[in-house]
């Protein structure tokens, strides 16, 4: 149980990557916040599934794109578990990979560009900034910021996505450099195309092939592919990495 | 393994009744023989050594011990030496410190002692050290000649291995027939150092002994103390009452209790480039030891106002003393000491609940620990083992007014500020009662020549001739060759 008496946050974990990841912390026995925007029935659905697995769960609703409700969601979690010993920073825009109708760079306005710059980085800067203090008490700690392999391989040319991946990339570069010396690490883990999740139900199965025929392992990740790295990142397996991002996607990507 | 304690010259071991301390570390096990000697072979000692020290060590000229301290140090200091081996192989298992902190410690502290170093003892004490081997003019008329002690006796404690040559060697370079009775936490150290001497320059050998008894046994001290004329003792100011009280009204006694030292961190030194080697060095300072020199650190003032704030200072000696934990581990405390510890941090932690801006940082489990007190607290002892109270305060200004009520207990501080503050802080400090103003990274190694306790290591020891004017003045009125 190597979450037992460890509290972790996850955003965004009512549905897809994040829930799977949430169910994986509470199975190895920590108390997981399960962070939502809105689908309170879902986050409600994972909780119960966390219970189930041997761990502990909340529901906590907050939009990580707002300074003020991500500020009180950490009070909460302050005041109900007195520490936090782990982030995941999962939640991102709601987009949707569709390979036959996505937008070309003349078609992406940059209103696109800020929405995905907002979702991926100014929510994890927020979630980061109100987090710290809590973390840094303890004087060690990780945070994990999902991004993608689309950045070291852009299999399919989504601009605003891939730019604002890249840009958390950059962002947990320079915050793990800020925060080794305080104990604390930053990592993130870089899945290809996750299927099934709500975001990649539009991509097409002969991309999905096409994505296989070129992964040496040879199919697409599962929402629980994911999981692995990110306990991994989140524990002190990992005690010695940070600034990394690991890939998880069978190999497409090597670097 | 068995090793066998003290340097007793002219007492047949067969004769000596021996003791066996047990010392237990790092999966390993030392048997340590230590002498019990009766009173007649103390006084039979006593009286070799100071016939000895009479008859050739006051006829050797000072460069002469100088070189041959430097030539035994030379031998602890090279790595393949069978006697640096051997430090190196025990003095974990009998003191506790990892491998690494006693090679690295050893070398630190030896370095001290190589012959430029000990000119500089020489130097600092003495305008010219001629003095200690003949009369030498004086400047107010007249000559001078500098005597050290018929017999000295030292009486070390503790267990930092390398402590008891600072005043070993003091006493060598003054040509004091010396006596050393070794700390039963480290009895091995100073018998090695006779010995290497006792190898290169057999009658110096003759000239010290090192001996055993157990702390506070009154028989056996009183059997030395009575043959001594000079006394420098080590240990706590209980210890040293009981020991003042049985020093003999004629003898001189030189006593260095506990000490507590801190540090001091000013605003400009809080820089976010500088801030974090700075917390390097602050960490290296406490891990040094344990904290069980009387140089080391035991709380730490920073000033507010610098872009590091106190709370984050805080945080970054607290992850340093994590990186260096997994260098030099922690030795293992005793069940006292752990509970010692504990109690520590829980006090600490009830403080922090009553709200006054007090954080203990890390957790129980940890190598280590450091608070962070946002109310000015005044200096007070931490529970050692590396234990640190960070104090933020307004300006270095606020530090000698909470310093100065331990001012029977100050020595070292370590000072981190611009040249000015340096000596406008110091001024300061040193009117609080504070002796020694270092370098962070430097506490536990003070430099050659150093004054401890503010007294002069070797001037303290001797006794001065002088020829008045007078005498030389009629000494020419009874020449031979006097018109």
């Amino acid at each position: 149980m190597t979450f037992h008496d460890r509290v972790i946050l996850v955003t965004g974990a009512s549905r897809g990557i994040g829930a799977a990841i949430a169910k994986a912390f509470a199975a190895e026995g920590g108390l997981v916040f399960v962070n939502y925007r809105s689908s309170e029935a879902a986050a409600l659905a994972v909780v119960e599934a966390c219970r189930a697995a041997g761990g502990q769960a909340v529901a906590i609703a907050a939009d990580v794109t707002d300074p003020e409700a991500v500020a009180a969601m950490l009070a909460r979690i302050a005041e109900e578990a007195g520490r936090l010993d782990a982030v995941v920073n999962n939640a991102f825009a709601p987009y949707v990979f569709d390979p036959d109708r996505r937008a070309r760079f003349w078609e992406t306005p940059w209103a696109s560009y800020q929405a995905q710059v907002d979702g991926a980085l100014k929510a994890t800067y927020n979630v980061c900034q109100a987090a710290l203090p809590l973390m840094r008490r303890r004087g060690r700690g990780a945070i994990v910021n999902m991004a993608t392999d689309l950045v070291a391989r852009p299999s399919l040319a989504y601009h605003d996505y891939t730019t604002a991946k890249a840009a958390l990339i950059g962002f947990s570069r320079t915050l793990a450099t800020e925060l080794g010396p305080l104990g604390l690490r930053v990592n993130c883990v870089a899945p290809g195309l996750v299927w099934p999740t709500d975001a990649s139900a539009r991509t097409p199965e002969a991309v999905r092939e096409m994505l296989i025929a070129q992964t040496p392992l040879g199919r697409i990740a599962t929402p629980e592919d994911v999981t692995g790295p990110v306990l991994f990142l989140a524990s002190e397996a990992s005690g010695f990495v940070t600034g990394q991002t690991l890939h998880v996607d069978g190999g497409l990507v090597m670097a | 393994m068995i090793e066998t304690a003290g340097h007793l010259p002219g007492l047949p071991a067969g004769e000596v009744a021996w003791r066996t301390l047990e010392f237990s570390a790092w999966g390993e096990h030392v048997q340590v023989r230590v002498p019990e000697l009766t009173t007649a072979q103390a006084g039979a000692l006593a009286g070799h050594v100071r016939e000895n020290a009479r008859s050739y060590l006051r006829t050797l000229p000072v460069c002469q011990i100088v070189t041959t301290l430097d030539a035994a140090i030379a031998r602890l200091l090279d790595r393949d030496d069978p006697w640096r081996r051997r430090a190196e192989a025990v003095l974990p298992i009998v003191t506790g410190y990892d491998r690494e902190s006693v090679r690295l410690g050893l070398s630190g502290s030896l370095r001290s002692f190589r012959a430029p170093q000990l000119q500089r003892f020489l130097a600092e004490d003495f305008a010219n050290p001629a003095v200690l081997d003949g009369f030498q003019p004086a400047m107010k008329g007249g000559f001078t000649r500098a005597q050290g002690p018929q017999l000295l006796l030292h009486i070390w404690a503790g267990n930092v291995p390398g402590l008891s040559l600072w005043s070993l060697i003091c006493g060598l370079l003054v040509k004091a027939g010396t006596v050393g009775k070794v700390a039963s936490a480290e009895p091995l150290l100073a018998g090695w150092f006779a010995q290497i001497l006792a190898e290169i320059d057999p009658r110096l050998g003759e000239c010290l002994a090192v001996v055993w008894w157990q702390g506070g046994d009154a028989e056996a001290e009183r059997a030395w103390l009575d043959e001594a004329d000079t006394i420098v003792a080590y240990g706590g100011n209980d210890a040293l009452a009981a020991i003042r009280a049985r020093v003999p009204v004629t003898a001189r006694f030189l006593p260095h209790g506990h000490r507590i030292g801190f540090g001091l961190i000013g605003a400009e030194a809080l820089d976010t480039r500088r801030a974090g080697p700075l917390a390097r060095l602050v960490a290296q300072d406490v891990a040094r030891w344990e904290q069980q020199g009387c140089y080391s650190p035991q709380m730490l003032f920073v000033a507010r106002g610098g872009a590091v704030s106190p709370r984050e200072f805080a945080e970054r000696v607290s992850q340093e003393l994590g990186a260096l934990g997994l260098r030099h581990p922690r030795r293992a405390l005793s069940v006292a000491e752990a509970a010692g510890l504990a109690a520590w941090r829980s006090r600490e932690e009830m403080r922090g609940f009553d709200e006054d801006g007090t954080v203990v940082l890390g957790e129980a489990g940890d190598g280590w620990s450091v608070v962070c007190s946002e109310v000015a607290r005044p200096l007070a002892p931490s529970a050692l083992n590396r234990t640190l109270k960070i104090v933020a305060v307004d300006s270095p200004d606020a530090v000698p007014p909470l310093v100065s009520s331990a001012r029977a207990y100050l020595q070292t501080a370590a000072v981190a500020a611009s040249p000015r503050e340096l000596f406008r802080i110091a001024a300061l400090l040193g009117e609080a009662g504070v002796t020694r103003i270092c370098g962070f990274g430097a506490m536990a190694a003070p430099e050659a020549g150093w004054h401890n306790d503010g007294r002069f290591n070797l001037l303290d020891l001797v006794r001065l001739t002088e020829i008045e004017q007078s005498a030389e003045r009629a000494a020419d009125g009874f020449a031979d060759y006097v018109d």
